[in-house]
């Protein structure tokens, strides 16, 4: 058994260093081809770094929700005073002074 | 698709490097760790067949330093990534992903301290050599580790395939060379006087 030479290794390892690398390439152009191949290749494949990139501003602006409240119409209408204080109807009792009757009895 | 390849390239084109070379790195680290436990375990004891195993666990070990670098290089050079030399070369500075690029970068570092001292190991000392060898397993622990935890392509199932393909052999040579290792020491124990051969292998 001869010893290996170092061309082979050599030769081996570049072999496999550009397959990855065209490998590697399509897959990247072929996933930016597409819309959504563009999310993904942004979102999966190169993940943004923890806490040394800048957060950037989200594309979707806020915006204040328009306000719908509408004051509502005064419903309640004040009662009319239907209440009549009732007039005392209470009539003082005449009496008529009857003299008293006197009875003797003897 | 192939009009968007020059784009692709122009944006993209250190992060697919360093893509590609992590990659290359792993499976050379890989290679190299299998090969290395393969002949301690001595599985055929013919001279020819060590020779060739030793030539290609060292061939496969500098050629993995060199894709490190490479890896090490392009996430540099990365527009996007900006990661700074410190990011690169001090464990857990980077903020994106700090603790499985930490583990790489030490990785880097035991594959590069291990790997070069085979060419030291007589100054070292052949036995506290090859002991320290022993470590390079954590080079693959650790690479494994940063790849899945900051890597692009682990969900893919070729590397997942390559992980698990790779990774059950590994773990079945190491718990074996360990226990061949005990059983070496234990026989020397008992018999001192026939002294301890230290092979140059690992």
């Amino acid at each position: 058994m001869h010893t290996p030479r170092p061309r082979a290794v050599v030769l081996g390892s570049l072999s496999l260093f550009a397959v990855l690398f065209v490998v590697l390439a399509l897959e990247l152009s072929a996933s930016a081809s597409t819309s959504a191949g563009k999310t993904q290749a942004a979102a999966k494949a190169r993940p943004a770094p923890a806490e040394t990139a800048e957060p950037e501003e989200p594309a979707t602006e806020y915006l204040e929700p328009e306000v719908e409240y509408v004051e509502p119409e005064a419903g309640y209408v004040e009662p009319e005073a239907g209440y009549v204080e009732p007039e005392p109807e209470y009539v003082e009792p005449e009496y008529e002074e009857v003299p008293p009757v006197v009875t003797s009895s003897s | 698709m192939i009009g968007g390849i020059p784009h692709t390239l122009a944006t993209q084109g250190w992060w697919i490097v360093s893509r590609s070379s992590g990659l290359v790195a792993f499976v050379l680290v890989t290679i190299s760790v299998f090969l290395g436990l393969t002949m301690a375990g001595k599985p055929v004891r013919q001279p020819g067949f060590t020779r060739t195993m030793k030539a290609l666990h060292e061939q496969t070990a500098i050629a993995a330093l060199v894709a490190i670098g490479v890896h090490g290089f392009a996430i540099l050079a990365d527009p996007w990534l900006k990661p700074g030399v410190a990011g690169v070369t001090v464990p857990f500075a980077l903020a994106s992903h700090r603790f499985s690029v930490g583990l790489g970068i030490i990785a880097a570092y035991l594959a590069l301290l291990l790997g070069l001292s085979f060419y030291f190991r007589r100054r070292i000392g052949t036995r506290l050599w090859r002991q320290a060898h022993r470590a390079t397993l954590a080079v693959y622990v650790l690479g494994l580790l940063h790849a899945l935890g900051a890597g692009s392509d682990t969900g893919s199932p070729l590397f997942l395939l390559w992980v698990l393909g790779s990774g059950v052999p590994i773990a079945c040579l190491f718990v074996y060379r360990l226990g061949a290792a005990r059983r070496s020491d234990e026989r020397h124990r008992r018999s001192p006087r026939r002294g301890r051969s230290l092979p140059d292998t690992a």
